[in-house]
């Protein structure tokens, strides 16, 4: 199958000279279409340096990133916000919605920044997502009007608003209590199934990590195991 | 425009800063407006009542000899030239028991007379008449002497002789100086005083359509037997005030200006510290640097445009406001500074917000979303 998002050799050391420091030491792999893989790794292992420079928010000190076919070693900040947001979802462990609009304004964000006409089918995409999340008949509320749980799924639901080949969720669950934690989970693997989407799950939790079909563990700035099907 | 639409949620957001920073920006343009109105109306007022009804350029011969009327054709050729009127001046002496009141006394014809001082509209008491022997003369001689419309007045002449006048009226200029020395006849009674033929006149009275155009004109109309009178030449004194007053309005309209600029700066400073969070998630889903930057330069640009407007009103409220002190003169809006100030107000909104506009762009979406 076709790699949706790349990594190949890529490095980054922060700082110059004898204060530098590598965060990230020669991590090549990639992430095919419609694959549900974790990337795991204790507090500052590298793994959000990885996640940052596969969301093209960083751009790596060595190596490069593949979107697609796209080498993204070339663009500018300006190419790579274009390609970001037509190509990549993300879901942070903040939920980071705007609280000065709707639920239904916040998902449909994404195609507003990219320039798109927000129509009847647009509406339409909103309802069933929000649906599809749970969260039937919100579309109207402000986003501080929901709960913690919800504002996440609302997250959620933005970063599939564009129909993203890949979505990067960094803790994704970090701020939630166990049952909506599993509910977050449960609503991945179903977009994951029924909409083919790519999920690439950062967490320091194991037991979150086995319900993913391949677990990457950084360690010291290193990719040091990369498992399928759940079995290490 | 997504940037528009969410520079005005950002601006809803935070109501109460947002109606604060455009009252003040609203104040400062209110304040800009009505002392630029006020200053150009009380110097027009001041230059009016000093030169309104005067001449501005007076043409006199060079010594006792006598001008002709030609000189008028001359005058009324340049194109600044609204009046050139040529006049017979004596001087007169009236004296009443121990005291005696010196007038200027100008003779010329009703209708010219009046193109210049404008005496139909300044009659106080009596009639704007100059037959034979009439005298028309202002408010603060009739006061100093008693003397009203109908009664009989007798000059003591440059020669001695007296000439025997009937008051026809009595005129207000709106200056003491005038209403108490100036006093006007018709031609004929000063030629004969002067020994002046038909066409010899004493000196030639022009205005023109911009008083401060008069120095120019002046310099045109300078000939040779011909002594060239200009107002500002004469009245150094005022203009040099006028031009001091011009000077502080500026620097209180500059000074109210910066205190504008500096709430509008502030108010946007914090609001991009406030809206870091957001403008990162923004950046994060593909927002580029630009439109990023550009909503604050767009809430810059709807909190000028509203303060302006509201500006504008609140500067004709106090323009209305002050038509109701008990002064003199009114206040007249200057389009001028109301579209100076307006212009100004703008261009200051929009340079505020150059730096948070800067810091916007260059924010890095990692930095945010890090940060939780």
């Amino acid at each position: 199958m076709a790699e949706v998002l790349a990594a190949e050799e890529i490095s980054k050391t922060y700082g110059e000279g004898s204060s530098a420091t590598q965060a990230l030491a020669s991590v090549s792999f990639g992430i095919e279409a419609g694959e549900f893989a974790s990337l795991v790794g204790q507090s500052g292992s590298g793994k959000s340096t990885l996640l940052n420079l596969l969301g093209l928010l960083d751009s790596p000190t060595r190596g490069r990133v593949l979107v697609g076919e796209e080498d993204t070693t070339r663009l500018n900040r300006r190419q790579r916000a274009r390609l970001r947001g037509d190509t990549i979802g993300f879901v942070f462990q903040f939920h980071h919605l705007l609280p000065e609009f709707s639920v239904a304004e916040n998902m449909q964000m994404p195609l507003r920044i990219s320039g798109e006409k927000v129509g009847d089918a647009e509406r339409e995409r909103v309802r069933e997502i929000l649906s599809m999340l749970g969260l039937t008949g919100l579309e109207d509320k402000n986003a501080n009007q929901l709960s913690g749980g919800q504002k996440q799924r609302v997250a959620v639901g933005r970063a599939l608003m564009k129909g993203p080949a890949i979505v990067l969720a960094d803790e994704p669950t970090g701020n939630l209590d166990t049952s909506n934690t599993e509910a977050v989970y449960r609503l991945f693997r179903e977009i994951n199934e029924e909409q083919g989407t790519g999920f690439l799950i950062v967490t320091h939790d194991r037991e979150v990590a086995e319900m993913t079909d391949r677990i990457l563990e950084v360690r010291d700035g290193e990719l040091v195991q990369d498992v399928r099907n759940g079995h290490i | 425009m997504l940037a528009l639409s969410i520079a005005a949620r950002f601006l809803r957001s935070s109501l109460g800063q947002t109606i604060l920073i455009i009252a003040g920006i609203g104040v400062g343009i209110a304040v800009q407006i009505f002392v630029g109105s006020l200053i150009t109306s009380l110097q027009a007022d001041l230059v009016d009542s000093t030169v309104g009804s005067s001449p501005h350029i007076t043409l006199l011969p060079d010594d006792d000899s006598r001008l002709s009327a030609s000189l008028v054709e001359t005058a009324l050729e340049q194109p600044e030239v609204t009046a050139a009127i040529p006049v017979r001046r004596t001087s007169g002496l009236f004296v009443d028991a121990d005291e005696s009141f010196p007038l200027t006394v100008t003779g010329g014809a009703p209708d010219e007379i009046d193109a210049v001082y404008g005496l139909a509209e300044r009659i106080v008491s009596g009639e704007f008449s100059l037959d034979d022997g009439q005298i028309l003369v202002g408010a603060g001689f009739a006061d100093d002497t008693g003397l009203t419309a109908g009664d009989d007045i007798a000059l003591v002449l440059p020669d001695g002789r007296e000439g025997d006048f009937t008051v026809a009226g009595v005129f207000d200029l709106g200056a003491a100086a005038a209403n108490d020395r100036l006093a006007f006849t018709d031609a004929g009674s000063v030629g004969d005083a002067l020994g002046l033929s038909e066409d010899e006149y004493s000196a030639i009275e022009i205005q023109v359509d911009d008083v401060f155009a008069s120095t120019e004109v002046a310099g045109r109309l300078d000939a040779e037997g011909v002594t060239v009178v200009d107002w500002q030449a004469e009245n150094q004194e005022l203009l040099s005030g006028l031009a001091a007053q011009s000077g502080s309005s500026l620097m209180i309209q500059a000074f109210v200006l910066v205190a504008v600029a500096l709430g509008i700066a502030s108010t946007l400073a914090i609001s991009a510290v406030q809206k870091t969070r957001q403008i990162g998630i923004l950046k994060a889903m593909g927002m580029t640097d630009a439109a990023a930057g550009r909503i604050f330069l767009l809430q810059a640009l709807i909190l000028g445009v509203t303060g302006v407007a509201i500006g504008i009103l609140l500067g004709y409220f106090l323009i209305w406001g002050f038509s109701f002190a008990p002064v003199d003169f009114s206040v007249r809006p200057s389009f001028t500074s109301i579209l100076v100030s307006a212009a100004i107000g703008v261009a200051v909104a929009l340079a505020s917000s150059v730096i948070p506009s800067r810091s916007t762009s260059k924010l890095d979406p990692i930095e945010v979303i890090q940060g939780g």
